[in-house]
């Protein structure tokens, strides 16, 4: 630990945050700035007969009105990440046109796009634009999309399938070990549709240049360089060097802004044809509409055990929806992010998932906080406490009897899963008896017992999670299909008067790494934080970079910008040892400066900076300057781990659940910044809780979505949601300097099981043994009197 | 959405269903009506203007009584376009005569709604339906007592 690594140092960011000063993309007003609102389909499926636009262009500031006739982006957004059918056929893509051609594919989809002076203005012509449908059948559910006769959501792919897949052991004898197991536990329910919900909704501002025909996209994006190479080399096909995307403040994502969106293309192609400004800004019911959605698994598991309670064999077959479209990294999410955490922290020796991807009638489906891991967890951790509970015993000691013994990945090898992936280190018995401790196990069972008696209905859930983090080696991925390379770059310019900008292609939106990173560079360089810069989200300022997802930033991004600094510190090495007539080896580096060993001469980092810029008394043959820029591509994921407990109270008479406790223990590898993990932890559990109690898309038997406004989907919000109570342990990462795991994605992870397990812990013994997310008091309520 | 409901008016079956039964008496009462063009074969074109909470705007598009029973019960069958989004409804409707000279009216039906009205949920839409048929049975009440007095 240094002076500023592993202290709960206040966030930098916040002061302008909490005083209304973050620079959004929407507070940002260019001169002679045009104003865009979309026309959209208000059916799921429909032929579009005819669009006519012509009273839309004669109204009042009506700047311009464009349709797919007008050809913007022939090829449409495209899709990141390619997983084939098991027997080997290409997967299924269909084209994503930036405005619907011919058909529209779910509700919300772009017909047309209208350009006047101002927003007000925009959206009323938007409603002269009279577009003329014939509605389709429409099919919203992956497992129905899939049977004999369903509508097709693209006519040349006969049965809406984008691609099949499986991975782990051979299923026959996966499917043997069932049959001979002592007991089975089965479970079959529907992971829910999740709408993402960032705070702030996705905006966007194209402003093409004519002088030197060049384009400056400011977008809420967690991946500036990402969308600028789609939207320049796959979309529109403009040279990449013309094109600077800005993406200052960013109020949360959740994965739903990693994906290149039709809005963000097409505005950029407008700004061209109209050769000015032009911004367009989502509204909530068009976040409800068009923001990938996250999970949407109809799942049927079984879970085999031997007599002791030992896990022997796990089976799973899901249909995952992708929504009317890939979005971008939509295959990876219910595979590759999914499917190869099934092993969870158990040495279950067989496992087998088998997944179908269907097309349906609806919002793409991608990465939401979590991102597949979320569903894994679940399925695993319901169907491991409904064995314990099926076969008597305590959901605390089947888990302890299963899990993984300890490995370091350094004196013990990384422990090689059935389903892929190799966990680079674990010890995953500490953190449930951590947490069990800190809630008070034991007690809790007697009081538990007590309540009972008075009719009170407690109940305590367990769920112990890890997830794959920190993407990704790109090697492994491009293997597994994904079209880029997941490293990260972070680049060190010393400052001639030994300040520091430090330029990283990690994204914060949210995640405090302006604090958290000057904290390292600081600590790394021995200087003070408010010497240290955090330059992201600018393509002209930041070399490259992949952005922020899948709890990367520090574990990879970080990593990044270690190494630039081992190179800063080697050449500056080079200079001190020159200055002070010593040799290298005979250097030390520590609280900024650096001394012959064993004596009292040194010189700090700031002299030696500023040698480099002005070098008159230098090392020969050595480059001025002291700035340096490196990739970093890891050698594996990151697995963090942890245990989540909850303790929830259900209302006898109205089935309504109160949770009264939450205690988490999460391993994340080493801690830069306590404060943060936690923010990280209580935001993450909160999504989860949302999942587990409230939130849930429903799309209607025509494709309508009944639940696009906060009326009808429920956030979680204080009341629903108790202290959490965090605890740590810290088994550091082998594998990349910093010794990170990542903590972006850990809450929403292990809440959602924790809580659903801590229900049915309450109901049991009223014969309740499952019930479908989210549990609203009438589906608790349901289950409770159905006997 | 299924919308369902009762109102007694006070009147005698026959009255009622007549009155309801009358272009005329229609246009007159179901609010927000601007138009209502007959077909024949009972199908109108109806054209109306609406305008409750967030519910704003002007719905053009078909509207069809059938299966009708005499005095006993029909279907209105309605197809509404708008800019905020479709309507696409069946409400039945039957009558009952009360021993007082008094009829009871039961209507019960599913709506479907797209665009905008789908997404605004049934707290809202169910809310505008039902001030929607207390304005047209209190419409109803108001002529049926006109008539009377003349």
């Amino acid at each position: 630990m240094g002076k500023f690594i592993g202290k709960s140092i206040k966030r930098r960011e916040d002061a302008r945050f909490l005083t209304g000063k973050g620079k959004y993309t929407d507070d940002i007003k260019l001169p002679n700035m045009a104003h865009a609102a979309f026309v959209r389909s208000p059916y799921a499926h429909a032929r579009i007969l005819n669009v006519d636009t012509t009273a839309a262009k004669i109204a009042e500031g009506v700047v311009a009105v464009y349709t797919a006739a007008d050809g913007p982006g022939d090829y449409g957004v495209p899709c990141g990440w390619q997983v084939n059918f098991k027997n080997g056929d290409t997967m299924r893509e269909p084209q994503h046109p930036l405005l619907a051609k011919g058909k529209v594919r779910h509700v919300g989809e772009p017909v047309a796009i209208v350009i006047a002076e101002s927003l007000a203005l925009a959206r009323d012509a938007a409603e002269l634009v009279d577009v003329e449908y014939e509605e389709l059948p429409a099919v919203t559910n992956p497992k129905a999309a899939m049977q004999a006769g369903a509508p097709l959501v693209h006519d040349d792919f006969p049965d809406n399938a984008a691609f099949d897949w499986c991975i782990g052991n051979d299923r026959a004898e996966v499917e043997a070990a069932l049959d001979n197991a002592y007991h089975v536990t089965e479970l079959e329910f529907i992971n829910q549709r999740l709408a993402p919900n960032a705070i702030e909704p996705r905006s966007y501002i194209a402003d093409y240049d004519v002088n030197g025909d060049k384009w400056t996209l400011y977008t809420s994006t967690q991946n500036p360089h990402l969308i600028r190479l789609l939207l320049c080399a796959f979309v529109l096909g403009i040279p990449e060097h013309k094109v600077r995307v800005v993406s200052y403040d960013v109020g949360g994502g959740f994965g739903s802004k990693i994906y290149h969106y039709i809005e963000e293309a097409l505005l950029t192609w407008v700004s061209k044809q109209i050769a000015r400004p032009v911004k367009w800004t989502a509204d909530r019911s068009e976040a409800f509409l068009m923001d990938a959605h996250g999970r949407d698994h109809v799942v049927k598991s079984k879970m085999g055990f031997d007599k002791e309670g030992n896990i022997v064999a796990h089976l799973t077959d899901e249909y995952c929806s992708m929504g009317a479209y890939l979005s971008t990294f939509a295959p990876a999410v219910p595979t590759y992010l999914h499917g190869t955490l099934f092993q969870g922290l158990y040495k279950t020796p067989l496992i087998h998932v088998n997944v179908t991807a269907p097309f349906t009638h609806t919002c793409s489906v991608d990465a939401y906080r979590g991102a597949g891991r979320p569903e894994a967890t679940y399925l695993i951790e319901r169907l491991v406490s409904k064995g314990a509970k099926e076969m008597g015993m305590d959901p605390a000691e089947i888990r302890y009897k299963n899990f993984i013994p300890p490995f370091d990945g350094v004196n013990q090898p990384g422990y090689q899963t059935q389903v892929a992936l190799q966990y680079d280190s674990g010890n995953y018995a500490p953190v449930l008896e951590k947490a069990l401790e800190a809630i008070g196990y034991e007690d809790f069972r007697k009081e538990q017992e007590a309540a009972r008696k008075e009719g009170k209905l407690l109940g305590l859930g367990i769920s112990t999670w890890i997830e794959g983090c920190g993407i990704a080696p790109s090697a492994v991925v491009g293997a597994l299909g994904a079209r880029a390379g997941l490293y990260e770059v972070g680049h060190v310019r010393v400052q001639p008067t030994g300040k520091v900008s430090v330029y990283t292609g990690a994204h914060s939106h949210g995640q405090g790494h302006e604090t958290v990173f000057a904290q390292f560079v600081a600590d790394k360089l021995g200087i003070p934080m408010d010497d240290v810069e955090i330059v992201h989200g600018d393509t002209e300022q930041v070399a490259f970079g992949m952005g922020t997802y899948g709890s990367r930033s520090l574990a990879v991004g970080g990593s990044a910008i270690i190494k630039s600094i081992d190179k800063v510190l080697e050449k500056g090495a080079k200079i001190a040892a020159h200055k002070l007539e010593a040799a290298v080896e005979d250097l030390e580096y520590a609280e900024g400066k650096w001394t012959v060993k064993g004596t009292d001469k040194s010189i700090a980092f700031g002299d030696v900076s500023l040698t480099a810029y002005v070098p008159h008394d230098y090392p020969e043959g050595l480059e001025p300057g002291l700035d340096f820029s490196s990739f970093y591509d890891p050698s594996n994921f990151t697995f963090p781990f942890g245990a989540h407990l909850a303790i929830v109270e259900v209302c006898a008479e109205t089935g309504k659940v109160t949770i009264k406790r939450f205690v988490t223990c999460d391993d994340v590898g080493n801690i830069m910044n306590p404060m943060i993990v936690d923010g990280q932890i209580h935001g993450g559990v909160v999504q989860g809780i949302g999942q587990a109690l409230l939130e849930e898309v429903v799309y209607d038997e025509s494709g309508q979505m009944i639940t696009g406004s906060y009326m009808d989907y429920a956030m979680p919000r204080a009341d629903n949601v108790p202290m959490i109570e965090t605890h740590n342990t810290v088994t550091p990462c082998p594998h990349n300097p910093l010794g990170a795991k990542g903590a972006g994605e850990a809450g929403t992870i292990g809440s959602t099981p924790a809580v659903v397990n801590a229900v049915i812990d309450a109901l049991w013994h009223l014969g309740v043994k499952d019930i479908q997310m989210p549990l609203t008091p009438q589906r608790v309520w349901k289950a409770m009197n159905q006997n | 959405m299924k919308i369902s409901g009762k109102y007694v008016m006070d009147a005698p079956v026959e009255k009622v269903w007549k009155m309801i039964n009358d272009p005329g008496v229609l246009e007159k009462i179901t609010p927000g009506v601007k138009r209502l063009i007959s077909k024949g074969d009972d199908q109108y074109e109806a054209v109306s203007e609406v305008k409750i909470g967030p519910v704003r705007g002007r719905f053009e598009g078909a509207l069809h009584l059938k299966d009708k029973e005499e005095q006993q019960r029909m279907v209105v069958a309605l197809d509404q376009k708008s800019r905020m989004g479709n309507a696409l409804a069946e409400i039945g409707i039957q009558l009952h005569p009360l021993e007082d000279g008094q009829t009871e009216i039961h209507y019960t039906g599913d709506v479907k709604m797209s665009g905008m009205l789908g997404r605004m949920g049934q707290r809202i839409i169910g809310g505008v339906v039902s001030t929607l048929s207390k304005q047209f049975f209190a419409a109803l009440t108001e002529l049926i007592q006109k008539e009377e007095e003349e």
